[in-house]
């Protein structure tokens, strides 16, 4: 169990204190125990002594000492397993029951009483045997001026013996007790703390795509439900924030459009005004060119918009990744070859997943257009796509600029340039990496990246593989060869898969 | 020809008909669609430009009623959303064509003309333009009979090219016909390209064919003709 855990720490928590009212409630009962059994043996040792007094020594002037003997031999045979009884006047002992047995013990060398001290008190004595014995002691004055003394005893043997046995009792039973009180309670917290796991992981699970899920009430009236219905309201919030957010850029992407439309158009037909002066030919231009930026941004802001938001309805065919990167990279083979980048890619077998031909071919180009814009004149820009358990994942790796490592959580984000100037420079929208993500999002996949600043970038792309059999491999090629060869002029004849560019 | 445009931003729409004026379309505006939908009953028109935002009456409204009884009318629909199931239902409705805004001038009137040509496409095996010449069967091209060696993209640029002679690609025509949209985002694809088409096709003569227009894009013309 994790040492940080609720349930353990509560477990601990009141397994400790069980110990401690364990404790505290075990020398009650033990020093209760001893206090009531010595209490006991002494009343009746007591009582003994006192009822010989009144029984026996009261009437000794009519009845004699014989009459004594007799009478105690009669109530306290000797042997008397329990008590010790003696009656002495002076010296001289008038009775004494013999050695206790059944425990022996030997009293035979009792001292007689001759400490003042011990009138009418308990006091302990070693018997010869060994053990412990409590004696008490009534001096009786008798009518001829001598005085008798009436002397009980016991054995505190037993009582010793009880309290061993209950010490050893508890000692025994505290331990179990919390062991079994800790398990249990372990076991038992697990019980209120389900519906917290279960709250846990559903809240891992809430974000990850989207946040139209609700975390489960848990309907125990306590604070655990208080709590869910709270982290619910605040997904709520959260949901609503995030979706005027998306709104937002749908509906100012949405809004930019007609006067993008109105500037362009007007800007089109001054530029074809004969005879301008050629500052105002460059001005119109400039602004057209311009225009036609941000046109590119508002449509890039839009399909982020729709497929954050889910307005974008995607296909989902199997798609072949290689094929896709193959073509795509034929597509792109000028663009490297303009900066003598070497591109390239080993085609493999087929690497099928779930998802939108054409959204997974802009992951495709955006990274690439990506990797060669930032690669300087010679370098290398790698592709590659791999199957890994059950996933599918593209790498494009280049030696390019790279990315310094603050600015790498960010890269994804909306508008985030890492390098303001040479990126603005290059025409870019800000947006295209956004865009990676957003597709990747929808596919169920998930975009990385990693770069050594000044060294270069590698991006990697994991999409949920989809396993297929041969004859579902035969029967896709066929139809998708059907379905591609209409649009001749996307695909160019003599297409081939490995694309490498000369070196001019 | 007549060409009727409905259209709600009065900017637009002015934008419109001075454009198409010039090249010498007679233009009626409407500014919603009920007065589209009765402009169009009026008279016979030869084409009808639909923006699909309108009051009164949606634009997709009018074209569904338009061709329960016109199912001829060319209609290019106007539309500021571009995705591809909003497309799929355009043409369930009966578009022929649509634009998404904000588009270039030089592609409405582009697609204006292909919709009002409608099938006389230029579909020959040899396309020429000048002294540029271009075999579709063997795919070979020659500029004054001199062969010009292509790579297949510089070659399906060239034949979009000779077949809009004297027109203005913009670059979003140029990547809708030769890539496809996947490559919209992306910064200079098409410049690259052209450029590398030019110097096969342009360099080592005096005149120079393809031409940039500056922020639409590109054009190609023959000497003979300016």
């Amino acid at each position: 169990m994790k040492r940080n855990s609720l349930r353990a720490r509560v477990t601990t928590f009141y397994v400790g204190m069980l110990a401690v009212a364990l404790l505290v409630f075990s020398a009650a009962v033990y020093f209760g125990v001893k206090a009531f059994l010595t209490r006991s043996l002494e009343r009746m040792l007591s009582n003994n002594a006192h009822s010989i007094v009144s029984d026996y020594l009261v009437p000794l002037d009519q009845k004699g000492e014989p009459w004594l003997v007799t009478e105690m031999t009669e109530s306290y045979p000797p042997g008397y397993s329990e008590a010790f009884v003696r009656v002495s006047k002076g010296p001289r002992i008038l009775y004494q029951s013999g050695d206790m047995r059944d425990p022996f013990v030997s009293t035979s060398k009792v001292p007689l009483p001759w400490n003042q001290k011990w009138f009418n008190t308990f006091h302990r004595e070693t018997a010869t045997s060994g053990q412990r014995i409590v004696l008490y002691t009534v001096p009786y004055q008798a009518p001829d001026g001598s005085i008798i003394f009436v002397e009980t005893g016991s054995t505190i043997e037993p009582i010793r013996h009880v309290l061993r046995s209950l010490l050893l009792i508890l000692c025994l039973a505290t331990p179990i007790i919390l062991v079994a009180a800790a398990i249990g309670g372990y076991l038992l917290m697990s019980r209120p703390l389900r519906p917290v796991v279960v709250l846990t992981e559903q809240a891992e699970h809430v974000g990850r795509k989207e946040l139209g899920e609700r975390l489960p009430i848990i309907p125990t009236g306590d604070e655990l439900e208080r709590l869910s219905l709270a982290l619910n309201r605040m997904i709520e919030r959260l949901e609503t924030a995030l979706t005027h957010n998306h709104r937002f850029s749908a509906d100012a992407s949405h809004e930019l459009r007609t006067p993008l439309t109105i500037i362009r158009g007007e800007l089109e037909s001054l530029i074809q005004m004969p005879s301008l002066p050629t500052v105002v030919m460059e001005g119109i231009g400039s602004a057209l060119e311009e225009s036609n930026r941000m046109a590119k941004i508002v449509n890039s802001l839009m399909t982020i918009s729709r497929l954050d938001c889910g307005g974008e309805q995607i296909e989902h065919a199997p798609v072949d990744l290689v094929e896709v990167v193959a073509v795509t990279l034929d597509h792109m083979s000028l663009l490297a070859e303009e900066k003598h980048i070497s591109l390239r890619f080993d085609a493999g077998a087929p690497i099928y997943v779930t998802g939108d031909s054409m959204r997974l071919k802009q992951i495709v180009v955006n990274l690439i257009d990506n990797a060669i814009k930032y690669t300087p004149d010679g370098g290398d820009v790698g592709v590659s796509v791999t199957a890994e358990q059950k996933k599918a994942i593209l790498k494009v790796s280049d030696t390019g600029i790279g990315i310094p490592a603050v600015s790498l959580p960010l890269v994804f984000n909306r508008f985030y340039r890492a390098d303001q100037a040479r990126s603005r420079e290059s025409g870019g929208t800000g947006l295209g990496l956004s865009i990676v993500k957003a597709i990747c999002d929808v596919h169920e996949g998930e975009a990385f990246v990693e770069s050594i600043d000044g060294r270069g970038t590698t991006f990697r792309i994991e999409l949920p593989l989809l396993s297929l059999t041969a004859t579902q491999v035969v029967q896709l090629r066929a139809a998708t060869f059907v379905e591609i060869s209409p649009n001749g002029a996307a695909k160019s004849p003599g297409t081939k898969k490995a694309v490498s560019t000369r070196t001019s | 020809m007549r060409i009727l445009v409905i259209e709600d931003e009065q900017k637009v729409s002015a934008l419109i008909k001075r454009g198409l004026i010039s090249e010498r379309y007679a233009v009626d505006v409407a500014a919603d669609g009920i007065e589209g939908l009765d402009l169009v009953q009026a008279y016979p028109y030869d084409l009808m430009i639909l923006d699909l935002m309108l009051p009164r009456l949606t634009g997709a409204e009018v074209l569904q009623r338009v061709r329960r009884k016109n199912t001829f009318l060319p209609v290019l629909v106007l539309t500021a959303r571009d995705s591809i199931e909003d497309k799929v239902k355009l043409f369930e409705l009966g578009a022929d064509d649509y634009l998404t805004k904000p588009f270039a001038f030089a592609e409405l009137l582009m697609r204006v003309k292909a919709l009002l040509r409608r099938g006389p496409v230029n579909r020959s095996s040899t396309l020429r333009v000048g002294e540029l010449e271009l075999d579709r069967l063997t795919q070979q091209v020659r500029r004054a009979g001199r062969r010009i060696e292509l790579t297949a993209k510089e070659y399906a640029l060239l034949e979009y090219f000779m077949q809009n002679e004297e027109r203005v690609l913009s670059r979003n025509m140029i990547i809708e016909h030769v890539w496809d949209q996947s490559f919209d985002g992306i910064t200079n694809i098409v410049d690259v390209y052209v450029r590398h088409l030019r110097s096969k096709v342009d360099d080592g003569n005096l005149f120079k064919m393809i031409r940039t227009v500056r922020g639409t894009g590109y054009t190609i013309r023959s000497e003979n003709e300016t």
